[in-house]
Order: structure tokens, then C-alpha cells, then sequence
């Protein structure tokens, strides 16, 4: 027995020792890592080639490589690489305004008949990644298909950003190089539209459902394989238009989906980068202090969190119960608390300087939730005893969120803030699958609720949340004079005048309440400082080409 | 029990379209509907079934919702991951909690029997998910090393296999070794108090022998079982620590395939989990024969 014992024993040790780290000493090969490097600098000033980058990827392609079908990260970050859209912001620029917007397959556009008529002038001798060539025709049918032109054959099955391109009368393809986009009114800011990373074309010659399952685009990388819940890989396009690019020999996007595994994968050199929109400051302090020569960089998400209050029916149908909910919210308490200080404050639009239209600080002053918290409290207990609520009878309420952490986090900060100002309200959690579905069927009172937004502009921002009858206003908020001046600035062609547009119509969302913002979250991105020239831009969604990327190993 | 399956799930609230209009991030009733129709969603519950039960006599598993290829395509690879994860946790767990077990029980109320029954208490206490993620942060934190997190085979680089298999199994097995520990301990107490024992005591027999060669061949019966419902429990229970481990198993994508109501494919993982509790079920019972000869004659 003591025998048996003792092979126990040794069998239970060696199987300890064998996964242990010093085993890789004498195995250095089958366990060969990325080093923790010191804070060197870069051993090679010129970009080299080579090397494959090993990239988070939180959860699997929802919807394959279909982005037109999708509208969220999942989907843009690993696909992106694949396609190349007419315009993109400049991948080397974390600002993300019309100056720093670059062609792609577009080698030059030209503005016409006061911003009525854009007309883009192709590249040639692009070719799709099954060897067909790229032209004009392409773009008229990605772009066709995603307004729903009367005269598409095809329809996507899920159509997220069909509003992006409302003001699209026509596109004319005279040409194989040539396209224009006819518009019913000027849109000075359809450019932003067509450079975000949401807005890739599509090959003409496959149906759209294909990109579900494989991709064929124009991009710097092919697709090699996607093994559905682990991994998507590709490998360098050779043929790709612009010279000399990739540097990378390939890209490995790695399916995790358990947050706290993916950043010790990243720590432990499994990973060379993060998931946008992924890093808290809190983690970011814990991987510097683990990795000293990890990268961080804090970029705006252009995410906010917000509150949902249905306009449509009591007590939110009442103005001053909206104001005095958004007054009951200390924001800079709410950053300081739920965020740890990793957001910013600010309105409708993404604040300034990494945002182009957001209000400032002087100008927030004044607005519900951004003065002295405690003048603020007595204002929201003013406008609930003016709306009929009080100590003896309670404004009391049923707050929805969805029922995952980021929503939860949110939903729990507003119960007690309201909770100071007399107004009861309890916590209903909603599944994923149920969130969105009871959302856009309005079936809520009020709720917590998360918003990216795909192009820091305000005709993308306001149309798709705020305008009357849009499917994503979900408060159901409808103001015909801020509509009104929503179409005004669109047309507008002055960009000081149209900032001052904007700013007024923040202020007045602000004041109307559907749908206050509670803080723009931000983002710590982390990498190794081996991985050179990935630029992570003030947005999540837009810079994920990998093309000018390379290793320093 | 297909049909239970089948009509749970559908229970559920939501469906697969109502999640493909959640990642757009807004619904429009009318292609949701047209949806609906193309997956067949609208036809009666029963309709459904009948379909499903056809396609299986085929052999045919039917198509993935979420990734329109065929199911068997997508489960065929996550079967010998979790399979694999389940043998060796097992193996672990048996390898660890039976000599515990019967060194517990042999020296029952020592120094030795409480270290282990504190051992055991511990394993019991711990879910194995949480030890799992001890284990990668202190792995992480001590070593700046962990296992691979996309899946490497056997053939490829056996010993990062190992390295990619034996953490996570070591995480599961601990907490069954506790449970057999702890059965073993119990079984193995009462046959040692039995007449028998003590006669082969009372000629002389060594200790060890008696506890080895005549009891605990008696008390192993419901230690079997155990080993057996355990197994069986892991195919489908290794859920989280599949998920801390990113092993691409059938737990982990199973749980992805009910988030998004990929009804072909839980339907068939879930089938393929009965399956396996029922053959593991079955060998217990061809076991039970084997080791006792009351049931091999009765």
C-alpha cells in the first residue's frame, strides 16, 4: 500500500511539475513565449516585416464578416482587415474629424453642387481576394444595398444604419472608376459616414449572406481560417494595392470570452493586444504595475452611458420629472464612482478635445446633473413637489437595465442617487436576448442603457437617437423645433455655425431629459511595446485595418 | 427526452432572430418576421419536432442558426476536448481521493484522518471554477506564464497539450477527489467494522492487506458510482472552468449556443450529454458486475 501510496504521489507531482513554469527551462522550445521585456526602446526604427500579431477578441463574430448586418465591435475589429471602405480616418491620427479623413479605395472626391453631389475617383488595379476586380459597380451595390435603393436586387437581412443613407437619392456609377452620390439635400457629413469603420464595400459579384460565413474583401489580409468560438486567422494579402503593406505576415484574432483570462493572456505575452473599449483604469494600474513596458494609452470610446425615460408615458411624459431625475445625478460623482474617474462628463455628443461637437465645461455648468450636486438635489426635489411628488407620496419607479455587469454598475449609482431626492426605484434586470427586443418595442417606463456611436457626427449621434420615429430612439422623444434645427445643422456647410447649431440643440436635450447621458466612458488600450504603429484612435470602432502594423520582436 | 429538450428551449423567451437584432441594435418587425419564416421558427411546436426527429434518423443534425453550417461541423471538434478534460479530471480526482480515502478511514480520527477531511472540506468548498482562475492568476502573477489559450492537439506539441490540459483537470478533479474522498472514507469505515474484517485480522493478516484486499474491494461499490455520476456531471458541467481555460469544449459552447437560441445545436449537444450519462451509467453497472459476483449471479 505505502508503494501505492507513493506512485500516487509521484504521479500527482509530476503532473503539477510538468504544467509548471520551470519545466518551460527544460523544454524551451514546446513552451516558447513572448519575453517580459524591459522598457527597451524600439531595436528598430524602420518597420520590418514578418511576424504573426496575436489579438483579443472578446467574444466570437456574431455575425461572421458581415458588418453591414452588425453594430457592434465584434463584428468591425476582427473583419476590418479584410475590407477597405471608400474613405477611412487616417489610421496614424487618433482624432477622428473630416481633416483627418484619407482615401482608401478612393483616390480622390471632389464636393459639387453645394455639398448636393460627391463624386469619387477610384483606384485601379485593385483586385477582391478571389482574383474578380474591384470597380465603380461595387461601391453602387454596397452602397444601394445598404439604403434599400428601390432598384437593389439583393436585401441585407438585418440592416442596422439604413438611416445613415436616407439623404442618398442616387448613386451613378458612369464609369469603372467613377462614383457619385446624388443627394437629396447637402450632407456635408456623409464623408464621416463613409469613413467609419461601419461602412466597408462590398464584392458585387457575391450575395450578401456569404460574408456571414467567409470574407472576401479588398484589405491587406485574407482570411485563412475562422474556427467558430476560438479563432479567426488570416494571413497577408501579397496582392494588396498599397505598396509594401502589410508588414505582418498575419493576424490571429483569439476568441476569449471570460474577461478575467483575457487580460492574463494578454500580461503573460499570449495576447500583443487588447479589445477596444476593454481596458478600466483600474486595470490598466494593475498590468503597468505587472508589465512596466506595457502600452497604455487612454483614448475616448465614444460610448455613454445614459438614462431611457419613455416620453410616451407617465410620469416621463412630464418635463419636469425627467429634468428633476437628470438633476438628481451628480455626473461627476457618477464618473468619479462607477468609472473610477475613466470618463469623461458631457452631453448628447462626445466631449471635447477627443470629440469634435461636444459641449464644454463652462457650457455643461448649468445643465441638470452638472452644477453643485447639492443645489442640484434641491432643485430635483423643487420640480418632483411641482410634478406632485413628495415625502408623502413617493415617486416610485421600475428601473430596467440589461442584466450585465456595465449595465448593472449604472442602473445601481442612479437607484441611490434618486433614492437622495425621495424617488423609490427598484431594479428589474433584463436577459441580452430579451434587452434590445423590449427596448424598440418601447415596452419599458425607464431604464439604464449603453450607446456607441459609430462616427463622431452629429447627423449619425442625433438622426438615429433622437429624431422622431427612429427606430433607436428609444425614449421616443419627438420635438419638431429640434428637428428642425437637426436638419439645419445637416445642411449646414460652416463648421462654426454648425458647431454653435449643435450645441444648442445639446443643451435643449439636456433640458428635455428623454434621454440624459450619464458620462463617456473611456478606454485604458493596452499592447505590448513591441507592437509598433497601431494607433488607437477616440473611438472604438474605426482603426482597425492593421495595415501599417508591425512587430518589433 | 428529446422532447423535453426541445420544448424547453423553446420556452425560453427570445429566439435567434430576436438576438441577431440585438447585435443591430434595433428591431424591425418585418424582416424579423421574414426571418422567423426562413428558419422555420413559425411552424407549430410539434411540426418542428417531427422535422427535427426526421433529420436525425437521416443522420442529418441540421444547420446552425448563428453560423448556417451544419451542426456536426461545429460539435464534431468540441467532443474530444471535453471528453478528454473529463478523463483526466476523473483520473485525477480517483487518483487522488481513493488512497486518501482509505489512508482516512485506516487511520480514522488521527492527525492524518482530520488534515484530510480538511482537505476534502476544501475541495468540497471550492468550486473549481474559482480554483481555476487562482490558479491562472498566480500562474499569471508568479510566472508571467500561462497555458495556451487557443487549443493545441496532442499530435501538434504534446507537452503543451498537457500543459493545456492537466491545469484545468487538476481544477476539476480536486473537487470530485474531495466527494470520492469522502465516500471512500464513509464505505470503506462500515466494511471495516464488519465480522469479516476482523477474522482476517484476528488470523493475522496485515493491515494494509485486510484493508486493501478484503475491504475495500466491498466498499468500492458506491465509490463506482459516484466516479460514475461524477463523470457524467462533467461532460456538461465544465462549463466555467472550459470558459477560465479558453478550452474549446462542448460545455463552454453550449452555454454560447443557448445566449443566442441556436436551437439545431443545443438540441444535439444536449442529446450527445444524455448519451454520455447514460453509457457512463451503463459501464458502471457492467462494472458493478464485474467487481461483485452477488450481482453477476443474482
Amino acid at each position: 500500500m505505502r508503494r501505492f501510496l507513493s506512485t500516487v504521489a509521484v504521479v500527482v507531482l509530476l503532473g503539477v511539475a510538468i504544467t509548471a513554469p520551470p519545466w518551460q527551462a527544460a523544454f524551451p522550445l514546446a513552451l516558447a513565449q513572448p519575453q517580459r521585456s524591459p522598457a527597451a526602446p524600439a531595436r528598430s526604427a524602420s518597420p520590418t516585416y514578418g511576424h504573426v500579431l496575436n489579438v483579443m477578441q472578446r467574444e466570437d463574430l456574431p455575425q461572421g464578416f458581415a458588418i453591414h448586418e452588425s453594430a457592434t465591435n465584434s463584428t468591425v475589429w476582427p473583419s476590418l482587415p479584410c475590407f477597405n471602405n471608400l474613405v477611412m480616418f487616417d489610421p496614424g491620427n487618433p482624432l477622428e474629424r473630416p481633416d483627418t479623413i484619407v482615401g482608401d479605395l478612393a483616390e480622390s472626391w471632389t464636393w459639387r453642387d453645394g455639398h448636393r453631389s460627391l463624386l469619387f475617383s477610384l483606384r485601379a488595379g485593385v483586385r477582391w481576394h478571389d482574383g474578380q476586380p474591384f470597380s465603380a459597380r461595387d461601391v453602387k451595390y454596397t452602397f444601394d444595398l445598404l439604403r434599400e435603393a428601390p432598384d437593389a436586387t439583393v436585401r441585407l437581412r438585418i440592416n442596422p444604419r439604413k438611416e445613415w443613407y436616407d439623404n442618398v437619392e442616387a448613386i451613378d456609377a458612369p464609369d469603372p472608376a467613377s462614383v457619385i452620390f446624388r443627394l437629396k439635400r447637402p450632407q456635408p457629413s456623409l464623408l464621416m459616414l463613409l469613413a467609419s469603420g461601419y461602412s466597408p464595400v462590398y464584392p458585387a459579384h457575391l450575395p450578401p449572406a456569404v460574408l456571414r460565413t467567409r470574407c472576401v474583401g479588398t484589405g491587406p489580409f485574407r482570411l485563412k481560417e475562422w474556427r467558430k468560438g476560438e479563432f479567426v486567422e488570416y494571413v497577408r494579402n501579397p496582392d494588396y494595392f498599397v505598396r509594401g503593406r502589410p508588414y505582418l505576415d498575419g493576424l490571429r484574432y483569439i476568441v476569449i470570452t471570460d474577461r478575467g483570462t483575457r487580460f492574463a493572456a494578454l500580461q503573460a505575452g499570449r495576447l500583443d493586444v487588447a479589445f477596444p473599449g476593454e481596458g478600466s483604469k483600474t486595470l490598466a494600474a494593475q498590468l503597468t504595475a505587472a508589465v512596466p513596458s506595457m502600452v497604455i494609452r487612454e483614448v475616448a470610446t465614444k460610448v455613454n452611458d445614459n438614462l431611457l425615460m419613455n416620453v410616451k408615458r407617465p410620469p416621463f411624459d412630464n418635463v419636469k420629472v425627467r429634468r428633476a431625475i437628470s438633476y438628481a445625478i451628480d455626473r461627476r460623482a457618477y464618473a468619479s464612482a462607477v468609472h473610477r474617474g475613466g470618463a469623461q462628463i458631457g452631453a448628447a455628443l462626445p466631449p471635447r478635445p477627443q470629440g469634435a461637437w461636444g459641449l464644454l465645461e463652462p457650457e455643461l455648468r448649468g445643465l441638470p446633473g452638472y452644477g453643485s450636486a447639492a443645489e442640484d438635489r434641491a432643485t430635483a426635489r423643487r420640480l418632483l413637489a411641482e410634478a406632485g411628488y413628495g415625502p408623502g407620496k413617493p415617486l416610485r419607479v421600475e428601473m430596467a437595465t440589461r442584466a450585465i455587469a456595465l449595465y448593472v454598475d449604472a442602473a445601481s449609482f442612479v437607484i441611490g442617487a434618486l433614492k437622495q431626492v425621495g424617488v423609490e426605484a427598484t431594479l428589474r434586470q433584463i436577459e441580452t436576448a430579451q434587452w434590445h427586443p423590449i427596448v424598440t418595442r418601447r415596452e419599458f417606463l425607464f431604464g439604464t442603457n449603453l450607446t456607441g456611436i459609430g462616427t463622431d457626427d452629429p447627423d449619425a449621434v442625433l438622426f438615429e437617437n433622437y429624431a422622431c420615429g427612429s427606430p433607436r430612439n428609444y425614449s421616443d422623444y419627438c420635438d419638431q423645433d429640434v428637428t428642425r434645427l437637426m436638419d439645419r445643422q445637416s445642411q449646414e456647410g460652416d463648421p462654426a455655425k454648425r458647431r454653435a447649431l449643435v450645441g444648442q440643440i445639446q443643451r435643449r436635450l439636456e433640458e428635455d431629459a428623454p434621454r440624459p447621458v450619464l458620462a463617456w466612458r473611456l478606454d485604458y488600450f493596452a499592447h505590448w511595446s513591441h507592437v509598433k504603429n497601431l494607433v488607437p484612435h477616440h473611438s472604438v470602432y474605426n482603426w482597425s485595418r492593421m495595415q501599417d502594423v508591425w512587430l518589433d520582436r | 427526452m428529446s422532447m423535453v429538450i426541445f420544448v424547453l428551449l423553446r420556452l425560453a423567451p427570445g429566439n435567434i432572430v430576436d438576438i441577431l437584432f440585438a447585435t443591430g441594435g434595433y428591431v424591425n418587425d418585418a424582416d424579423k418576421a421574414a426571418i422567423v419564416r426562413e428558419l422555420g421558427l413559425d411552424r407549430p411546436i410539434w411540426v418542428q419536432y417531427v422535422g427535427w426527429l426526421r433529420e436525425l434518423a437521416s443522420g442529418d443534425l441540421g444547420k446552425s442558426y448563428r453560423y448556417d453550417v451544419p451542426a456536426w461541423q461545429l460539435i464534431r471538434p468540441l467532443i474530444p476536448v471535453t471528453v478528454e478534460l473529463a478523463i483526466l479530471s476523473t483520473l485525477i480526482a480517483v487518483l487522488i481521493g481513493v488512497p486518501t480515502g482509505v489512508v482516512s478511514a485506516a487511520r480514522q480520527d488521527s492527525v492524518v484522518d482530520h488534515a484530510l477531511r480538511i482537505f476534502s472540506l476544501a475541495g468540497l468548498s471550492m468550486p473549481s471554477f474559482w480554483l481555476g482562475m487562482v490558479i491562472i492568476l498566480a500562474l499569471v502573477a508568479g510566472a508571467g506564464w500561462i497555458p495556451p489559450v487557443t487549443y493545441v492537439s496532442a499530435s501538434e506539441n504534446l507537452p503543451l497539450h498537457l500543459a493545456q490540459f492537466l491545469l484545468p483537470a487538476l481544477a476539476v478533479g480536486y473537487r470530485s477527489s474531495a466527494l470520492i474522498l469522502r465516500m471512500t472514507r464513509s464505505t470503506l469505515l462500515e466494511v471495516l467494522h464488519e465480522d469479516y474484517v476482523r477474522t482476517a485480522r484476528a488470523k493475522g493478516q496485515r493491515g494494509w492487506l485486510v484493508v486493501c484486499r478484503h475491504a475495500l474491494s466491498n466498499a468500492i461499490l458506491p465509490v463506482l458510482t459516484v466516479i460514475g455520476v461524477e463523470f457524467a456531471f462533467l461532460i456538461g458541467g465544465l462549463v466555467v472552468t472550459e470558459t477560465v481555460f479558453n478550452l474549446p469544449g462542448v460545455a463552454r459552447f453550449l452555454v454560447q449556443a443557448v445566449l443566442w437560441r441556436d436551437y439545431p445545436v443545443v438540441q444535439n449537444l444536449v442529446l450527445f450529454i444524455a448519451i454520455v450519462v447514460i453509457l457512463s451509467n451503463l459501464l458502471v453497472d457492467l462494472l458493478y458486475a464485474w467487481l461483485d459476483p452477488r450481482v453477476r449471479y443474482a
